[in-house]
């Protein structure tokens, strides 16, 4: 075991500080067996890095395809919406130009009193419109049934002047006959009873 | 006019944007570790190589989901893990001895052909005798220079089970790979 201030260990892999180095530097020239066991780490160490590399026996590499690569306009889009702070960046700026679009654009608040005048105008000449083509038909509807009501009345009119005039016909023919009757009857009773 | 290096981070932001060449250079930068990697954690070359063109197809699908293109090097290294250890799942039932590679005798002789060949037998050796996740995190400090941090975020765990598995895999090799320099090996 060591007794080095620091694992020697770490001191080989380069994974101490500065201070700590120094440290078990002092440590290392003043004792033995700390000196001993940094040798053979050190001796392993560069037995293990003598193993050389050895070279790619085959270099790789990718080969560009146009036909499989993306368009133009597909990577710019992709790179577009792939980035979110430049998604953010053009979502203000629309959010931006529609405000001051709207801002430019937005009718006067005095255009809509104005252009409801015209409306009323319109909608009142409609109305008046609608009421006296009302008032016509209602106009004509009772002309209509004044009309009717004329020749109902002058019918039955008619129709009781021929009744009236039928009526004094046949009462006077009854009159007529009640007084031959009578005349009949009284000089039957004068004859009966004589002259007195 | 100014020059300047060109940076993964540059080669990044183009490769974003579909540049398959931009990505194809980042390719070129990244994939000779990449493929060490898989090749000290897989033990085949074949195999390897077929799981060096799978990470870089995935790392190009999910380009996007890089959050920080300062982090590239763990998140590349986090794709290459998840695709070994997902290879290692689908090849377990075959294996004679599960979570070591298979080196072959030649194999053993054709990993590192220019350096002296018992030395590199026997490193090979000692790293195919490790479980696979004290190996991984041995490559992953010693041959790739990760930070534990980093580490932990290629692997998914704590620092602390970073550092656990590091120094137990660090006390096996040391016993057996440093008395070979002291014999004079080298």
């Amino acid at each position: 075991m060591s007794c080095s201030p620091f694992d020697l260990r770490d001191y080989l892999f380069g994974e101490l500080g500065e201070a700590e180095r120094r440290q078990v530097d002092q440590h290392v020239r003043s004792c033995g067996g700390c000196h001993e066991e940094m040798e053979r780490l050190r001796v392993t160490q560069s037995v293990l890095l003598a193993l050389p590399e050895e070279e790619v026996p085959q270099r790789i590499g990718f080969v560009s395809d146009p036909v499989f690569e993306p368009s133009v306009a597909r990577r710019l889009w992709r790179a577009f919406w792939g980035s979110a702070p430049r998604l953010g960046f053009a979502s203000a700026a629309m959010l931006s130009a529609a405000l001051v679009i709207f801002a430019f654009f937005r009718p006067a608040v005095t255009a809509p009193m104005t252009a409801s005048a015209p409306d009323t105008a319109k909608i009142e000449q409609q109305v008046s419109e609608r009421v006296a083509a009302v008032q016509k038909a209602v106009a004509e509807s009772e002309a209509r049934q004044e009309k009717k009501t004329g020749a109902l009345l002058a019918a039955a009119e008619e129709r009781f002047q021929k009744q009236r005039a039928s009526d004094i016909k046949s009462f006077g023919a009854a009159f007529s006959y009640l007084e031959k009757k009578y005349s009949v009857l009284e000089h039957a009773s004068y004859e009966t009873a004589g002259p007195q | 006019m100014i020059l300047r290096a060109v940076e993964d981070t540059d080669l990044i932001r183009k490769a974003r944007r579909g540049d398959v060449e931009a990505f194809n250079l980042l390719i070129s930068r990244w994939e000779k570790r990449v493929y060490n990697y898989l090749l000290r954690i897989v033990g085949d070359r074949e195999g390897a190589l077929d799981l060096s063109q799978d990470v870089f197809l995935k790392a190009y699908q999910n380009l996007r989901k890089l959050d920080d293109p300062a982090r590239f090097a763990p998140w590349l290294f986090r794709i290459a893990h998840n695709e070994a250890f997902s290879s290692f799942r689908k090849r377990r039932p075959e294996r004679e001895a599960p979570g070591q590679p298979e080196y072959t005798g030649d194999e053993r002789a054709a990993i590192g052909p220019a350096f002296p060949i018992e030395l590199s037998i026997a490193v090979t050796t000692a790293l195919a005798k490790l479980p696979e996740e004290q190996r991984e995190a041995v490559i992953l400090k010693i041959y790739q220079g990760f930070k534990f941090e980093e580490m932990a975020e290629v692997l998914g765990c704590p620092v602390s089970t970073v550092k656990s598995r590091l120094y137990t895999a660090l006390d096996v090799l040391k016993s057996q790979l440093a008395p070979l320099k002291t014999r004079g090996v080298t």
